[in-house]
C-alpha cells in the first residue's frame, strides 16, 4: 500500500531521513505534491545512491547470501554481497533482515493498455451503431477489414501503451518491475513489448525491448469472419502462407523489379516478417488442453517458432510441452474453490441422507482443481521452464495463487525462477534483469520476510534504481480498534438501495441496488434496464471501503458473470462491473434511501 | 506452389502420425455374426488382431492372455456408423458468410464431449462430425471414430477417410445470411448461384495456379498466386477429392443440386436428411447420388413437412444408397431402433435395415472399404448385443473400436466425463437438453447475435 505520495517519497522523504514528521513539514510536503501536479519541474533527488545492509540477497533462485550489503547506484546495481564499503552518499534503507530479490517478470500481461473504447475491435475500426442497431455492420461479409476481423498484428505496444495507468502501480507494490504486455485484441491483437512498471511520462521512457513476440489467440471476431475457432485455424494459415509469398515478392522485386508489377504493401502480412524470419517467436494463448493441441497442429503445419502462454491445463499436456523444448508462460488465473456452504449445524435427528451422487460430483470437481493448482509443479517436475501470465488475473490475487502452487508442490525457488529468472531468459534480457548482481538493472523487490510466506510485505521496490516505499498497513488487532488511532475505516453502511449507472459504450445501463443485513449476513439483488426481473447477488463482500460481489444472469442459453469491484464513499459509489468477455465497465451510483 | 503446398499436407501427415492410435487385440467367443454383407453366422467367433478382424468361424484360439468376451446369446453387428452428426466438435457454424469453405471442424474436435460415450452406449463406433448448415457452402467436416478416452483430438480422427464437405439448401442458409444480413443468398436461387459463383471462382484459381506452374519453369522468379483456402477447397471438390454432403429438404431443390454438379461434373454427393428424396429416388439412382435420412423427424420448419416414414425403403427399393442419421446426441444412442422403424414403415429386411446404419453411411463417408460390415480384414468396429439389434428389446452391451472395448455396460459407471469442471458439481446429464428437441445443424448461427449492454459478444 503506497501511504506516500509518490513524487514526495521519491524526491523529499530522504530530506527527512528518519524524523518524525511534524505538522509544518506535512504542510510543506502536501504542498509540495500540488506544486508537482501542477505542472512543477521535478526536483532532481539528493542522492541516486541507495544501500541495503545485512538482507538476505536472493542472487538467483536457490542462490542466497546471508547479511549481506546491496549497493544501488544510478540505476544499477552497483554491488551486491558481502564486506562491501558503503559510499558515503548512500541513502540507507531500514531493511535490516529483509529478503532482496530480483524484481519480478511478468512473460505476459496488459498492465498499462487500457481496454479499447469500443468493445468492437482492437483499434477501433468500427463504433457500436446508434441506438436500436445491435451490432455493427461488418462491410462486406465476403471482405471484412483487418480490423474488423481481429487481425491488427500491426499494432504496436508503444502506440497503446498509458504510462500513467493505475495497473502499473498495482503490479508494481507487488514485486514486479517489467512485464512483457501486447495489445488487446482478439486472433492477432499485435506485437508484444517488454516495458518497465517504473514511472515514464510516456511508453518510449518504459520501453525495454520492443517487438518481442506477436501475439495469436483463438479469440474470433464479431459477426464477421472468422467468427469461430475454426475460422481463426483457416485464417491464420491463409495469412501465414500468404505472408511468405509476399516477402519472396518483395525480396524479388527488390533485386529486379524490371517488368514486374510492384507487390502492394500490406501492414498486417509485413508483420509476419520477423516470424518468418526466425527474429521472434508467436506468443499463442492457449489456456485449455484443446488448445494447446491445437496451437501444436498448426505449428507443426507452418513451422513457426512458438511459445504457448495462458497455459492454465498443462497438467494434461505436460509431455506434450516439454517435447516443443521451449520455454512457456502459464497462467496464474487459478480458479477458486466452489463455495462450501456453512456445514448445517448437525443435528443427528434431523440430518438429511448424504447425496452420494452429489458428493462424488463434488470430490471430483475438487480433483479437478487440484489438478489446475498442481500444473505449475508437475511442470517444474518435468523440467520444463515457464514464467507467469498476469492477463486476466486480478493483481489482488497473484500472491495468494503463488501460495496455492507452493503449496500444490511448487518449490519457493521454482516459483522465484517463474518470477525472475525464467522470464528474463525467454525474452533474451538475462544479461540485464533476473538476478541480484553486480551490473544488472536495479529493479530490486524487498519484502520483510520471505516473499512466500503467507504474513510477508514488500517494503521496498526498486525500478531502474527508483525506489517505492510501502509501509505495512497495521492489522488492528480484536477488541482494540478504539486504541487503534480513530482512523480504522469503519465500514460502511451497505444495506440500503443505490441507484447505479454502469457506463458502457453508446449505451448506459440503470437499476437499483438493494441490500439488506450486515457484515456476514448481507444479501442484496438488482434489477436493471437491460435484464428483466430481479436478479440474485452472492460472494457479497465488505473490505474498508471496497464492495464487491458477483451476480449470474441468464441471456437465453448463455450465461453470464457479473463482477463488481466498487468503493463505497459515504452515500456514493463507483468502481468497475466485469461482464463476462464483454468486458469491463464503469459503474457509478449513489444511495437511494439512507438507512 | 503445389509442391510446397504438398510438402505443407506430408508435414501435415506426419502431425497426424504422431498421434498413436490405440488398437486393440480380443476372442469374441460364441455368438451370432450379422456380418451384413455376407450373411449371418451362428454359435461362431470372431479374432480380432491389433485392430483388425482376422478370423470368423467355429472353434477360433487366440494367443494365450488375449481379452476374450463370452457372446453366447448374444449378437455381433458391425459398429454403428452415423453418417450425420455434430458431437465431438466445438464448433458446428462459422456462419459469418454464405460460403465457409475455407474451415474445417476437425480444426475443433472436442475429445471430452460426453455424447461420444453415450453414442457408444448406443453400439456406434464412427460418426461424420459436420459443419451446420447456416451456410450455402458451410465447411469440411472429420470422420471421426469413437476413441472415447483419448484426450488427443488428433486420435479421434478416422485416419485415411475421405474429405467430405457441407453443403446446405433452402431456409438455414436464406435465413441466416438473406434475413440476416441481407445479402444473396434471401431466396433458393440465391442459394444456387453461390455454388455456381464457388466453383466459377475455383477454375480460375486453378487456371491462375496452373499457368503459374508453368511460369516458373522458364521463369524461378515467377508470382505466385494469392493463397486462397476457400478457392482451394472448390477446387478439390471439383478435382473429386471431396465428398458433398448436402443438407436438403425439398425435391426441387434437390434437383437443382444435381443439375449443378451434373454442369460441374461433380460425382461425389451425399444428399442429407432429404426429406422429399422418396419424390426424385429414381434421379438420385440415376446420377449415383446417395441419401442420408431420418427414419420418421420431420415438421420442424416450413420445408420439411412433406414427409414420410417410407422415406428410407422407397429410396432402398430405388437403388439409392440410403443411410439413417441421427443429426443429434440423442438419436444417435438408438439408431438400431430408427433402422428398425423402416420395417415396420417399408418390410425392409433385416440385412437391408442393418444396411442403413452400417455399410451404407461407410460407402456413403467413403470408408466401406474400412468398416460397415463385418469382414475379415476390416476395421474390428464392433457392437455387441444381447438380442437382436433391430428388436425393440435389444440392449447393447459390448462396442469396440480397432479392437479396443470402448463401451461395456457391466463397467459402465455414473460418471463417465473424462475430465470434470473445476468449480462446479455438476452431473453433465442435461448438458445438452437445449438443443434436444431440434437439430443441431444451426448451432452457433445466431450467437453472435448476442448483444449485452448494447454490445456484441466477443
Amino acid at each position: 500500500m503506497i501511504i506516500k505520495d509518490l513524487i514526495l517519497s521519491r524526491w523529499i522523504y530522504p530530506l527527512l531521513k528518519n524524523e518524525k514528521v511534524t505538522g509544518f513539514f506535512a504542510f510543506m510536503l502536501i504542498g509540495s505534491c500540488l506544486f508537482a501536479q501542477s505542472g512543477i519541474p521535478e526536483l532532481i533527488p539528493v542522492t541516486q545512491t541507495y544501500v541495503l545492509q545485512n538482507v538476505q540477497i536472493v542472487v538467483r533462485p536457490g542462490q542466497i547470501i546471508s547479511g549481506g550489503t546491496v549497493i544501488i547506484q544510478d540505476g544499477l546495481i552497483q554491488a551486491a554481497g558481502k564486506d562491501i564499503a558503503i559510499p558515503a552518499h548512500a541513502r540507507k534503507i531500514k531493511a535490516d533482515s529483509m529478503f532482496v530479490y530480483a524484481g519480478f517478470i511478468a512473460g505476459l500481461s496488459q498492465s498499462g493498455i487500457p481496454r479499447p473504447e469500443s468493445a468492437a475491435g482492437a483499434t477501433g475500426g468500427r463504433t457500436p451503431g446508434g441506438q436500436g442497431q445491435q451490432r455493427p455492420r461488418v462491410s462486406d461479409p465476403w471482405n471484412p477489414t483487418y480490423e474488423e476481423s481481429g487481425i491488427t498484428p500491426y499494432v504496436r505496444v508503444r502506440d497503446v501503451f498509458k504510462s500513467d495507468d493505475k495497473s502499473l502501480e498495482e503490479m508494481r507494490k507487488l514485486g514486479f518491475t517489467a512485464a512483457q504486455v501486447y495489445p488487446i485484441g482478439k486472433m492477432l491483437p499485435g506485437q508484444a513489448s517488454l516495458v518497465s512498471l517504473g514511472i515514464g511520462k510516456n511508453a518510449d521512457e518504459l520501453l525495454l525491448k520492443e517487438n518481442t513476440a506477436l501475439v495469436a489467440s483463438f479469440t474470433p471476431a464479431s459477426g464477421a469472419f472468422p467468427s469461430t475457432i475454426i475460422g481463426v485455424m483457416s485464417r491464420f494459415r491463409e495469412l501465414y502462407k500468404n505472408a511468405i509469398r509476399l516477402q519472396d515478392y518483395q525480396k524479388s522485386y527488390g533485386s529486379n523489379p524490371v517488368n514486374v508489377n510492384r507487390p502492394m504493401a500490406d501492414k498486417s502480412l509485413e508483420s509476419f516478417f520477423p516470424v518468418l524470419d526466425g527474429k521472434i517467436p508467436f506468443i499463442f494463448q492457449a489456456p485449455d488442453m484443446k488448445s494447446v493441441y491445437r496451437v501444436q497442429a498448426l505449428k507443426n503445419e507452418l513451422k513457426f517458432g512458438v511459445h504457448y502462454a495462458d497455459v492454465k491445463e498443462g497438467y494434461y499436456v505436460g509431455d506434450l510441452l516439454k517435447s516443443e523444448g521451449k520455454p512457456i508462460i502459464i497462467s496464474l488465473d487459478l480458479p477458486k474453490a466452489a463455495d462450501e456452504k456453512k456445514p448445517v449445524a448437525d443435528s443427528s435427528k434431523n440430518a438429511a441422507p448424504k447425496d452420494l451422487e452429489m458428493e462424488a460430483l463434488k470430490a471430483r470437481t475438487a480433483e479437478e482443481l487440484k489438478r489446475l493448482e498442481g500444473q505449475a509443479a508437475k511442470l517444474a517436475a518435468l523440467g520444463l521452464p515457464f514464467s507467469f501470465s498476469t492477463v486476466g488475473v486480478k493483481s489482488t490475487d497473484i500472491k495468494e495463487t503463488l501460495r496455492r502452487m507452493i503449496k500444490a508442490g511448487l518449490t519457493e525457488d521454482q516459483a522465484l525462477a517463474a518470477l525472475t529468472t525464467t522470464p528474463a531468459a525467454q525474452l533474451g534480457v538475462s544479461n540485464r534483469f533476473g538476478t541480484v548482481e553486480k551490473g544488472r538493472a536495479a529493479n530490486l523487490v524487498v519484502s520483510d520476510k520471505s516473499y512466500f510466506d503467507e504474513k510477508s510485505s514488500v517494503r521496498f521496490v526498486f525500478i531502474d534504481g527508483k525506489i517505492f516505499e510501502y509501509e505495512v498497513k497495521a492489522t488492528p488487532k480484536a477488541g482494540a480498534n478504539a486504541s487503534a488511532g480513530g482512523k480504522a475505516a469503519e465500514a460502511p453502511k451497505v444495506a440500503g438501495k443505490w441507484s447505479y449507472t454502469i457506463k458502457a459504450p453508446g449505451m448506459n445501463t440503470e437499476g437499483i441496488l438493494s441490500f439488506s443485513g450486515s457484515g456476514s449476513d448481507l444479501t442484496g439483488e438488482w434489477t436493471s434496464s437491460q435484464v428483466p426481473g430481479t436478479n440474485p447477488i452472492s460472494n457479497i463482500s465488505v473490505e474498508g471501503n471496497k464492495l464487491s460481489f458477483t451476480s449470474n444472469i441468464s441471456m437465453g442459453a448463455r450465461q453470464i458473470n457479473l463482477d463488481f469491484n466498487l468503493s463505497v464513499d459515504g452515500n456514493s459509489l463507483s468502481g468497475t462491473v466485469g461482464v463476462g468477455t464483454f468486458g469491463t465497465f464503469d459503474v457509478t451510483g449513489a444511495k437511494i434511501d439512507g438507512q | 506452389m503445389f509442391k510446397i503446398l504438398n510438402i505443407f499436407n506430408l508435414l501435415f501427415l506426419v502431425s497426424f502420425a504422431q498421434a498413436q492410435v490405440t488398437k486393440g487385440s480380443l476372442l469374441i467367443k460364441n455368438g451370432t455374426i450379422l456380418t451384413v454383407t455376407k450373411g449371418n453366422m451362428e454359435n461362431a467367433d470372431l479374432l480380432v488382431e491389433n485392430g483388425k478382424i482376422t478370423k470368423m468361424g467355429k472353434g477360433l484360439v487366440a494367443p494365450a492372455g488375449t481379452q476374450t468376451i463370452d457372446a453366447t446369446g448374444k449378437f455381433i453387428m458391425p459398429g454403428i456408423i452415423d453418417a450425420h452428426s455434430h458431437i465431438g466438435i466445438d464448433v458446428v457454424n462459422e456462419a459469418s458468410r454464405p460460403s465457409t469453405a475455407d474451415v474445417w471442424v476437425g480444426d475443433a474436435l472436442d475429445p471430452l464431449d460426453l455424447s461420444i460415450y453415450r453414442a457408444l452406449a448406443g453400439g456406434v463406433t464412427a460418426s461424420h462430425a459436420m459443419h451446420g448448415s447456416a451456410n450455402a457452402v458451410g465447411g469440411e467436416c472429420e470422420t471421426i471414430k469413437h476413441r472415447y478416452g483419448t484426450l488427443n483430438p488428433e486420435e479421434m480422427r478416422m485416419e485415411g477417410a475421405p474429405r467430405t464437405i457441407k453443403f446446405a439448401l433452402g431456409e438455414n442458409p436464406m435465413r441466416v445470411h438473406g434475413e440476416g444480413n441481407r445479402i444473396v443468398p434471401a431466396t433458393r436461387m440465391g442459394v444456387e448461384q453461390i455454388f455456381r459463383k464457388g466453383f466459377e471462382d475455383a477454375k480460375a484459381y486453378m487456371a491462375a495456379w496452373d499457368l503459374y506452374e508453368k511460369e516458373k519453369v522458364k521463369n524461378p522468379a515467377a508470382l505466385k498466386p494469392v493463397y486462397n483456402k476457400r478457392h482451394e477447397t472448390m477446387a478439390e471438390i471439383l478435382k473429386g477429392n471431396i465428398i458433398i454432403h448436402c443438407h436438403s429438404y425439398r425435391s426441387d431443390e434437390i434437383l437443382m443440386l444435381l443439375n449443378v454438379c451434373k454442369d460441374y461434373q461433380i460425382k461425389r454427393l451425399v444428399f442429407q436428411h432429404t426429406n422429399e428424396g422418396f419424390k426424385v429416388a429414381p434421379e438420385l439412382a440415376a446420377y449415383g447420388a446417395m441419401a442420408s435420412v431420418f427414419a420418421d423427424w420431420w415438421a420442424y420448419k416450413f420445408e420439411v413437412y412433406y414427409s414420410t416414414a417410407y422415406n428410407a425403403a422407397i429410396l432402398t427399393k430405388n437403388g439409392v444408397v440410403t443411410s439413417i442419421n441421427s443429426d443429434s446426441e440423442e438419436y444417435i444412442r438408438h439408431l438400431y431402433h430408427e433402422a428398425a422403424k423402416t420395417q415396420r414403415y417399408g418390410s425392409l429386411s433385416d440385412e437391408e435395415a442393418l444396411a442403413l446404419i452400417t455399410i451404407n453411411p461407410a460407402k456413403q463417408l467413403g470408408i466401406d472399404q474400412r468398416v460397415g460390415s463385418l469382414e475379415i480384414g476390416k476395421d474390428a468396429d464392433i457392437a455387441i448385443f444381447d438380442g437382436h439389434p433391430l428388436s425393440i428389446y435389444a440392449v447393447p452391451q459390448f462396442t469396440i473400436v480397432d479392437g479396443v472395448v470402448r463401451f461395456n455396460r457391466s463397467k459402465d459407471t455414473a460418471d463417465q466425463r473424462l475430465r470434470a469442471s473445476a468449480t462446479r458439481a455438476e452431473t453433465g446429464f442435461f448438458l445438452h437438453k437445449e438443443q434436444h428437441n431440434h437439430d443441431r445443424c444451426l448451432e452457433g448461427a445466431f450467437e453472435n447475435t448476442a448483444t449485452f449492454f448494447g454490445l456484441e459478444r466477443e
